[in-house]
């Protein structure tokens, strides 16, 4: 499913050229949950980011489902962004100002689905994730946990083959993490491929396989059993 | 597919409105301040408009106005210009026409006094009469009610009244054909009635009598060729299709034909101008209008006020919301991560601005509804609330909407539109330098427009006291004016006169009375030309101001002598006598006033004899410069009574002199009014002006200071982590606020810098429109100056210490 080669990154200011990805290559199959682990600065959100097409790369190869991606302007990468990637963050990132319903609702506006279809989809995501009972209250109502699953539920309500999770139970205790980790396996049973940046050796655990990366490489992956 | 798409473009929508509503609830300050921002701005906008409309729409219901002009008549004395008149010589209308196939009609109208008129045994006086050639409804598209509009004013001795006045004259009777007899003397008959002239024409008629009775009355008929006697307007029709230039400079020769050898002989020449009738009203204020105009001045200084104040509030909105961006960042960066184009997310901002021009603008409507009688009040105007109903205003309301929502919304729109999905999304959004800068110049624009208007407002209104304070060389006060009698002969007239005098001079509370051709407030109407020294060259001949008088005019109004001696008729009568003032002896060409006492003078081919000089006094508003005034002996003369009372009791007064009146002119009607109060009428049109001025001034230094305070409160909001780290390393709540009013501070001192030379350029400008005027003084700057710092520092304060003050450890853990 991705296939990425030779990739280069650099972050520029007016003095110092960093380099956060150093001709870093990794494949991921259709229907793995992969974990990227790694100390702080060692460039695993860079790379996230650049899988999930919010960034661009300074050189190398990133074919998604077979097709050349690193050249697409933002036009072209939004369209394929909303039709096959979905986003969980570490802080949530839900909108303030929209309801658990309409900020699930979201992407699908976007992909311009029709309002009956809309409905039955986003309560359907929303059941899946237990949250339904709240479906008429504003982020701020929620907890942590709660407001991760509406996160995770409008990541995968337009049925993504891809899921892009940074960091998802960084922001919560343990149990709810656990209960948010228990939602994203169940997401890949089902057959979403899921890349996952983690700290937690623990979350880690739920994962086919950890990436372990340092200044801007990869520097071993285990395949868990 | 496509329905599809429509739904969901309707359901974006839907959903875009969903979100600029909450946001709006949420951030209640900040769209306060945007609402109130803009409805004040475009309230004010709107009224100034209305204003603006009303003035720019004088005679444009004239169907044939593209072709209608009026003559100017510039008098050249050698080749110097006098005097710029709109009452010119008979001759130039008929003799025009004659001559030049371009003029397809003419009609003269010659302003004709009060008149006083029988209606059930009691006197009724009637105003604004003219005589009217009979091609006045043919020229003109005032509309005729009944009679026939080609021969209505073709007769001797018939007349055309207005709706208003056959009601007054007749009640509900059909007035055609009736009979009205003006001042007991001539009797016309009526073969018109036209409906009430509407506000917004300068000619406000409510009789107008056939120009053929003009010719009729007193040998009239010379007229016709006379071309050194003024006294009427002449409007000319062109055919279509006629440049009025090439009309115009066909005038020279025609006039140099018929008149040449007259203007030779007294060295002078009149110059004939064309006035387009739509640009009398604004553009036009020359000697003899027959009501005074508006200033085409005003009406853009004010147009200038209306845009600066709807600018002001548009650049709020671009502040405030490219301020408060990092709050909107986040919202952003989702909405991109789950797919939004950048397009469709700078239609979201547009549609939120469009939002709140949109609530702005119904408050801004309820505003003006509620204000604009006090606003009509202020201006002096009759606006209403028809104005509402016109499809103009509606025009101006949806074009304010429209440009305001895409001049505030476009650029807040695109830089929200612009952040990145990563940075904003790890939080590492920082304000870029551009927007910083941007920002802080239109901080700038705003408080040079503020400084601006506030020190035009404080030199516009030191000039009007400052004419309002100043001596006027005349006394005014406590005296009461009686217009000139309207009936009775001449002969029995002078003697009765004389009795009134005398019979109210018995009354203790009466001190002076004198009796003359003008008073003063108004312009001396009567201007002699070739008035020159006895025996020198008729081309020395120059105009002056001639004021008929009696014996009592230096007397009751308290003029200085300088040289000479007053009219007195203890020292035997001189019918022939004159008294100029200084400026008039200076014209006549002696420095010193002793030097020109007992000089011969030639006066319309007769001899008279300066008895004495006046110094100079304010005739009229100290806007108008010292004319050169004659005052003329005439014991017969028949005109104002001034009459000089005591401040003790005086509505007995009033009734003593109503009665005496009654007594000696039964056939006439009883007016009168205070001369102090005339005489400041003057200074209406300049105290509204200023009061307007000063209002809008007000309202947009209000606006600014909105936008002010909003933004500094969004700079201390984002600044609270450096505040925090601040204070934690020991900054004093003192050194916080130095640091955040330093910000502001360079700014307005910029401001400053830019408003001086721009106000006092202007206002310079505006009091060269004075003929007596303050000196600019540097505390017109500086006061101003230290009232909007002084505004602005409590506009910034309010948040800022607020900032100051807060908890650090509080401020830091929300990082």
């Amino acid at each position: 499913m991705i296939k990425i080669t030779d990739l280069k990154k650099f972050y520029r200011t007016e003095e110092v050229e960093t380099i956060a990805l150093n001709n870093l290559s990794i494949e991921v199959k259709n229907g793995e949950f992969v974990s990227v682990m790694g100390p702080s600065g060692c460039g695993k959100s860079t790379l996230l980011n650049i899988l999930g097409l919010l960034d661009d790369l300074d050189s190398g190869s990133y074919l998604f489902n077979g097709i050349e991606v690193a050249q697409f302007n933002e036009h072209k990468r939004a369209d394929l962004r909303k039709h096959n990637i979905g986003f969980v963050f570490q802080s949530f990132n839900l909108i303030d100002e929209l309801t658990v319903y309409e900020n699930v609702e979201l992407p699908l506006i976007y992909t311009k689905i029709p309002a009956a279809e809309r409905k039955q989809k986003v309560e359907e995501v929303l059941d899946k994730v237990k949250i339904i009972h709240r479906r008429n209250h504003f982020p701020q109502q929620l907890s942590g946990g709660q407001q991760q699953r509406v996160a995770v539920a409008r990541a995968v309500v337009n049925n993504p083959k891809l899921i892009l999770a940074d960091e998802p139970t960084g922001n919560l205790d343990s149990s709810n993490g656990n209960e948010v980790m228990e939602l994203l396996t169940n997401l890949n049973e089902q057959g979403t491929t899921i890349i996952m940046v983690t700290h937690s050796e623990h979350d880690a655990r739920y994962c086919h396989r950890i990436i372990r990366m340092l200044d801007g490489q990869v520097v071993l992956e285990n395949i868990m059993v | 597919m496509f329905a599809i798409h429509q739904i969901n473009l309707k359901f974006m929508f839907k959903n875009y409105f969903k979100i600029a509503f909450r946001s709006i609830l949420r951030q209640k300050v900040y769209a306060g301040i945007n609402v109130l921002g803009l409805a004040i701005g475009t309230a004010a906008c709107l009224l100034i408009l209305q204003y603006v409309t009303f003035e720019l729409s004088y005679e444009n219901f004239h169907t044939k106005k593209d072709r209608i002009y009026r003559i100017e008549q510039d008098e050249y004395e050698n080749g110097k210009l006098v005097t710029k008149g709109v009452v010119g010589a008979f001759a130039v209308g008929n003799s025009f026409k004659d001559a030049l196939p371009e003029i397809e009609d003419y009609v003269k109208l010659v302003p004709f006094s009060s008149v006083v008129v029988e209606r059930n045994n009691q006197p009724l006086k009637i105003n604004k009469i003219f005589f009217a050639g009979s091609s006045f409804f043919n020229v003109f598209s005032y509309p005729l009610l009944s009679g026939d509009s080609k021969t209505a004013l073709s007769e001797p001795f018939t007349a055309v009244i207005s709706e208003t006045t056959a009601l007054r004259l007749f009640g509900n009777e059909n007035a055609i054909g009736k009979t009205i007899n003006l001042n007991k003397e001539k009797n016309y008959k009526i073969t018109g009635v036209f409906k009430d002239l509407p506000v917004n024409t300068q000619l406000k008629a409510n009789i107008l009598l056939s120009y053929a009775s003009f010719l009729k009355i007193d040998n009239n008929s010379e007229s016709e060729k006379a071309w050194l006697w003024n006294g009427c307007f002449t409007y000319l029709l062109l055919r279509k299709d006629v440049n009025p230039k090439s009309v115009t400079s066909k005038f020279p020769a025609i006039v140099n034909k018929l008149t040449g050898a007259d203007f030779k002989k007294y060295n002078m020449s009149n110059t004939y101008l064309l006035q387009p009738i739509e640009d009398i009203h604004l553009y036009s204020n020359f000697l003899g209008e027959p009501e005074p105009n508006g200033d085409y001045k005003t009406v853009y200084i004010l147009l200038g006020i209306a845009i600066f104040i709807v600018v002001i509030a548009w650049v709020n909105y671009i502040n405030l919301a490219t301020a408060r961006a990092i709050n909107r960042a986040k919202e952003v960066g989702i909405r991109k991560a789950v797919g939004s184009q950048r397009s469709q997310l700078v239609v979201q901002f547009i549609l939120e601005s469009a939002l709140l021009n949109a609530f702005a603008l119904v408050l801004a409507l309820l505003i003006v509804i509620v204000t604009i009688p006090l606003f009509n009040q202020l201006a002096g105007q009759q606006l209403s609330f028809s104005l509402l109903g016109t499809l103009n205003f509606w025009l101006a309301f949806s074009a304010l909407f429209i440009i305001g929502t895409l001049s505030s919304g476009i650029y807040p729109a695109f830089v929200l539109s612009s952040f990145k999905p990563v940075e904003v999304l790890k939080g590492k959004m920082v304000s870029t330098k551009q927007g910083a800068l941007l920002r802080k110049s239109l901080v700038i624009f705003q408080f040079s427009a503020s400084l601006f208007l506030l020190i035009a407002t404080l030199i516009i209104y030191r000039q009007t006291q400052f004419m309002r304070q100043q001596s006027l060389g005349i006394n005014i006060d406590q005296t009461l004016i009686i217009p000139r009698s309207l009936v009775g002969n001449d002969s029995v007239f002078t003697l009765q006169m004389n009795a009134f005098k005398e019979e109210l001079l018995r009354n203790a509370s009466i001190q002076n009375i004198t009796v003359s051709s003008s008073i003063p407030g108004e312009e001396v109407k009567w201007v002699a030309g070739g008035v020159k020294l006895h025996g020198a060259d008729e081309s020395t001949g120059r105009q002056y101001r001639v004021i008929a008088v009696d014996d009592d005019y230096i007397k009751t109004y308290g003029l200085k002598l300088i040289a000479g001696r007053t009219f007195s008729k203890d020292l035997g009568i001189h019918p022939h006598a004159l008294i100029f003032n200084r400026k008039a002896i200076e014209q006549l060409g002696f420095n010193k006033p002793e030097e020109a006492i007992g000089k011969q003078i030639d006066f319309w081919e007769e001899e008279y004899t300066i008895v004495g000089v006046t110094e100079n006094y304010h005739q009229q508003s100290l806007q108008a410069s010292y004319e050169p005034i004659i005052l003329r002996l005439n014991p017969n003369v028949r005109g104002y009574f001034s009459i000089k009372t005591n401040t003790a009791e005086l509505d007995q007064t009033i009734n003593k002199i109503k009665t005496e009146w009654s007594k000696f002119f039964p056939e006439d009607t009883f007016d009168y009014f205070f001369l102090d109060d005339h005489f400041n009428a003057q200074y209406k049109s300049d105290q509204s002006f200023n009061k307007i001025f000063g209002l809008f001034t007000a309202l947009a230094i209000l606006v600014a200071c909105l936008g002010l305070f909003g933004l500094a409160s969004y700079t201390s909001l984002q600044r609270t982590k450096e505040i925090g780290i601040r204070k934690v390393l020991g900054a004093s709540v003192g050194e916080i606020l130095q640091l955040l009013y330093r910000e502001y501070a360079s700014l307005l001192l910029v401001a400053f810098i830019i408003a001086i030379p721009l106000a006092w350029y202007t206002t310079n400008k505006w009091l060269q429109g004075y003929a007596f005027r303050i000196t600019i003084h540097w505390l017109y700057f500086v006061l101003p100056f230290l009232v909007i710092v002084f505004i602005a520092l409590l506009a910034v304060s309010a948040q800022s210490i607020k900032a100051a003050l807060a908890n650090p450890v509080k401020s830091l853990r929300t990082e």
